[in-house]
C-alpha cells in the first residue's frame, strides 16, 4: 500500500522487495558468520565430502520452503509437503513397474505433487481454513503413499538413482536445481503480476478481492506451487537416502515452516522476501551439520530449531514495531462484518 | 462499518418456549452430533452385537486421552489461540510419570499432583509467551512443541524408562464401583461438565468467549484480556499433562512419539464440535461430539479389517467433508 503512494515510477526492484532485503541484512550477516566460524573451528567442516553433504541436506529444505514461503506469502500455510515429499520417494522406487518406467516417473512424482496442491487451494477456496485442509490433505497423501509402497525402505532404482545423485564436482544436481527454483520463485514474486498478486492477497485478502484481483486463481497456484516444490524436495530427498519412505518427509513439515520464519516472511502474509530463505535455510543447515561432526547429541537440533523460532519471532517482532501493521486493520474489519466469503487465514 | 451491519446475536430471540429452545441450538451442533450418530449406526450395523452399550462405553473410554486434550484445545481455540504443544506435552507427562513411578517410596498421590504441575508450567510458559508478545499462536507453540520434544528426547536418551504402577492400569481398565462406567470415562466427563459450567455459568468464563469473538472490544470493556490469555494456556498445559497420565495409563510404557497425534486431531475434534479457529465459539457439548465421532469412525474404520493406509484416506476425507459442511453452514450463517 505504501509503495503506491511514494513513487508511480518503475523501479528495478519493487519497495516491497527493497524493504524485505533490507530486513533480511542481519540474516544474511548471521549466516555468513556461521559460515566463517564453523569452518575456522572444525577442520572437517572443511573437506569436500563435508560440503557436499551440507549441499545435499540444504536442497530439500530450500525447495520446501520456497513452496511453503509462497503460500505463506499468500496468507496460507500447507502442513502436507512432507506427506508430499514422501509420495515423490515412493513413486520413484515405484518407477520399473509403471508403464513409463524412469522416463516418466519424475513427471509423474510432479504431476502427483501438482494435483495434491490443487486440490488444497480448491479446498481453501471452498471455506476451509487453510490449516485443516492441508492437515487432512496430508492424512489422505500419506495413506496413498503407504498403500502404493510396497515395503518400507524400498531402493530407488539404480538408472534414476545415477541422474538424480549427479554431483558437478562438490555440488550435487539439486543444490543448483534448488537455486535456481529460490531465485526464479523469488523473481517471479516480486516481478509478475502474478506473484504481486500472491502478495496483496496475503496483505489483505478484502481489499485485493475488492480490487478485483484473481484470488481464488492465486490460492490454486499458490498452492500447485508449493505442492510441486515439495515433490522436488522429495525428489532430492531420495537422491540423498536412496530409499524409498512415506514417513520421510514428516519433519519436513516443522522444518519448512520455521526456515519461512527465520527468513522474516510474516505469517500473516504478504510482507517477505523468498530469497531470505537461502540464508535462513544455510544457518538451520551448517548448525545441524556442525552438531553431527562434533558428534553432539541430535536432539540439540530439534531443540536448536524451537529457540531459533522464537527468537526469531521476537526479534521481528520488536522490528516490525514501525510498520503499519495489516491485520490490525483487518481484524477490525472482520469483526464488523463477519459475512466472509473464506475463513480467516490461521495464524 | 458500524455495529448495525453485523447480524444480530442469536441470545436476542425470544427464550420461551420449547420450539425456540431448540432453535437456538446451533447449527454446528446438530451436525456435530448428527456425524456422531450416523457413525455411531455404522458402527452397529457394521458389527453382530454392534449396539452392546458395554462396547459403546469401552469405546468412548478409550477416547478418554482424546476427550481431555480436546477439552484443553477447546478453551484455547474458543480464546482465538491454539495450543500445538499439547501433544510433547503428552508425552512430557507420560514419561514423567513412569520415572516418578520407578522412583523407591513413589505413590500415586505425590505422581500425579507433581506431573499435573510440570504441565500447568509448561502452559504457563506458553501462556506468558502468547500474551505478551505479538507471536501468533500457532507458531509460538510450534516453536515450544518442537523445544518440548527435543528436552523429553535429551532427557530419555531417546529410549523413555520407568515403570507405569498397577493402580494406573486400573484407572484405564477397572469399572468404578461396580458400574459399567470406567475410571477414565468418568474423569473425563466430570473434566468436561466443569469446565463447561465454568466456561458457561461464570462471568470470568464467559470472557474466554467475548476474547476470542473480539480481544479489543473486550479490553475497552474492561476485560483483563491478558489474563485470561494466560489462565487458557495455563490450563491447556494442565489438562494435557492429565490426559498424558490417562495415555499411559492406557498404553502401558512412556513413548516419545505417542501424543504426537494428538495436538492436531484435538483440533479436529474442537472443530467439529463448532469451535471455530478464529475463536468466540465452540464449547464443551460440541466437543464431546467431536470426541464420540472421531472414536466411533476409528473404530468402525478398524471393524471392517480395512488396512491403516486407507485408514488414514478415509479419516483425511471425512475430516475434509466435516470442514467443508462446517464452512458452507456458518458462511450462510454469517450471510443472514
Amino acid at each position: 500500500m505504501s509503495s503506491a503512494t511514494r513513487a508511480f515510477r518503475p523501479q528495478a526492484l519493487s519497495t516491497t522487495s527493497l524493504r524485505a532485503l533490507s530486513r533480511a541484512k542481519f540474516l544474511w550477516i548471521l549466516a555468513l558468520a556461521v559460515i566463517v566460524v564453523a569452518s575456522i573451528a572444525l577442520p572437517a567442516f572443511r573437506s569436500t565430502v563435508s560440503v557436499n553433504s551440507l549441499l545435499a541436506s540444504l536442497a530439500p529444505i530450500v525447495l520446501i520452503a520456497v513452496g511453503q514461503g509462497i503460500v505463506v506469502m499468500w496468507g496460507g500455510i500447507d502442513l502436507s509437503v512432507g506427506a508430499i515429499a514422501g509420495l515423490a520417494t515412493v513413486v520413484l522406487s515405484l518407477s520399473p513397474v509403471l508403464p513409463g518406467g524412469a522416463a516418466l516417473a519424475v513427471p509423474l512424482v510432479l504431476v502427483a505433487g501438482l494435483v495434491v496442491g490443487l486440490a488444497n487451494g480448491a479446498g481453501v477456496i471452498a471455506g476451509i481454513n487453510p490449516l485443516l485442509m492441508t492437515f487432512a490433505a496430508s492424512g489422505v497423501v500419506q495413506g496413498f503413499a503407504l498403500l502404493l509402497q510396497s515395503t518400507p525402505g524400498a531402493g530407488i532404482p539404480l538408472p534414476l538413482l545415477t541422474v538424480l545423485g549427479t554431483s558437478l564436482g562438490a555440488v550435487p544436481l539439486f543444490a543448483l536445481i534448488a537455486l535456481v527454483v529460490l531465485v526464479a520463485a523469488w523473481a517471479w514474486m516480486g516481478q509478475s503480476r502474478a506473484g504481486r498478486y500472491v502478495q496483496a492477497v496475503g496483505y489483505d485478502q478484502r481489499i485485493a478481492t475488492r480490487l478485483g484481483f484473481p484470488v481464488r486463481r492465486s490460492a490454486l497456484l499458490v498452492y500447485g506451487l508449493s505442492g510441486v516444490f515439495a515433490s522436488l524436495g522429495g525428489m532430492a530427498i531420495a537422491s540423498r537416502t536412496y530409499t524409498a519412505d512415506a514417513l520421510v518427509g514428516a519433519s519436513s513439515v516443522i522444518d519448512s515452516i520455521a526456515t519461512v520464519l527465520v527468513a522474516g516472511i510474516v505469517i500473516t502474509g504478504g510482507i517477505g522476501s523468498l530469497l531470505s530463505i537461502l540464508p535462513a535455510a544455510v544457518i538451520i543447515a551448517v548448525v545441524g551439520q556442525v552438531i553431527t561432526l562434533t558428534g553432539t547429541d541430535t536432539y540439540y537440533q530439534t531443540i536448536f530449531k524451537g529457540v531459533l523460532l522464537i527468537a526469531a519471532m521476537g526479534v521481528y517482532g520488536l522490528a516490525d514495531r514501525g510498520l503499519k501493521i495489516p491485520w490490525r486493520l483487518r481484524q477490525k474489519d472482520k469483526d464488523a462484518s463477519p459475512a466472509h466469503t473464506r475463513s480467516e487465514p490461521a495464524r | 462499518m458500524t455495529a448495525l451491519d453485523s447480524p444480530p446475536l442469536r441470545t436476542d430471540r425470544p427464550r420461551s418456549g420449547f420450539g425456540s429452545a431448540l432453535g437456538r441450538i446451533p447449527t454446528s451442533l446438530w451436525v456435530a452430533y448428527g456425524l456422531t450418530f450416523a457413525c455411531l449406526i455404522l458402527l452397529g450395523v457394521s458389527t453382530s452385537d454392534g449396539f452392546n452399550p458395554d462396547r459403546l462405553l469401552r469405546i468412548l473410554s478409550n477416547a478418554a486421552p482424546l476427550g481431555v486434550v480436546a477439552i484443553a484445545q477447546t478453551i484455547v481455540i474458543i480464546n482465538r489461540g491454539l495450543d500445538l504443544s499439547v501433544g510433547p506435552v503428552m508425552n512430557s507427562a507420560a514419561i514423567l510419570t513412569a520415572v516418578l513411578s520407578a522412583a523407591p517410596g513413589a505413590s500415586l498421590a505425590t505422581t500425579v499432583p507433581l506431573v499435573v504441575l510440570m504441565g500447568a508450567a509448561i502452559g504457563l510458559v506458553n501462556g506468558v509467551l502468547l500474551a505478551f508478545t505479538r507471536i501468533p499462536p500457532l507458531l509460538g507453540t510450534l516453536a515450544t512443541a518442537t523445544i518440548i520434544g527435543g528436552v523429553n528426547a535429551l532427557v530419555t536418551r531417546g529410549q523413555p524408562r520407568g515403570i507405569v504402577p498397577d493402580e494406573l492400569r486400573v484407572l484405564a481398565d477397572g469399572r468404578l464401583f461396580g458400574t459399567p462406567f470406567s475410571a477414565s470415562l468418568v474423569i473425563w466427563v466430570v473434566l468436561l461438565v466443569i469446565v463447561g459450567l465454568i466456561l458457561t455459568g461464570t462471568v470470568a468464563g464467559r470472557r474466554f468467549k467475548a476474547v476470542g469473538a473480539n480481544p479489543r472490544a473486550s479490553w475497552l470493556s474492561g476485560v483483563p484480556v491478558r489474563r485470561h490469555t494466560l489462565v487458557a494456556y495455563t490450563a491447556s498445559g494442565t489438562l494435557a499433562a492429565m490426559a498424558g497420565i490417562l495415555l499411559i495409563a492406557y498404553s502401558g510404557s512412556p513413548s516419545l512419539t505417542a501424543g504426537d497425534s494428538y495436538a492436531l486431531n484435538s483440533v479436529v475434534a474442537a472443530v467439529i464440535g463448532g469451535a471455530a479457529l478464529a475463536g468466540g465459539t465452540g464449547g464443551m457439548v460440541g466437543t464431546f461430539a467431536g470426541v464420540a465421532a472421531l472414536a466411533f469412525l476409528t473404530t468402525v474404520l478398524n471393524s471392517f479389517n480395512i488396512p491403516s493406509p486407507v485408514q488414514f484416506i478415509v479419516n483425511g476425507g471425512v475430516l475434509i467433508g466435516m470442514l467443508l459442511i462446517n464452512g458452507r453452514l456458518s458462511a450462510r450463517r454469517g450471510a443472514r
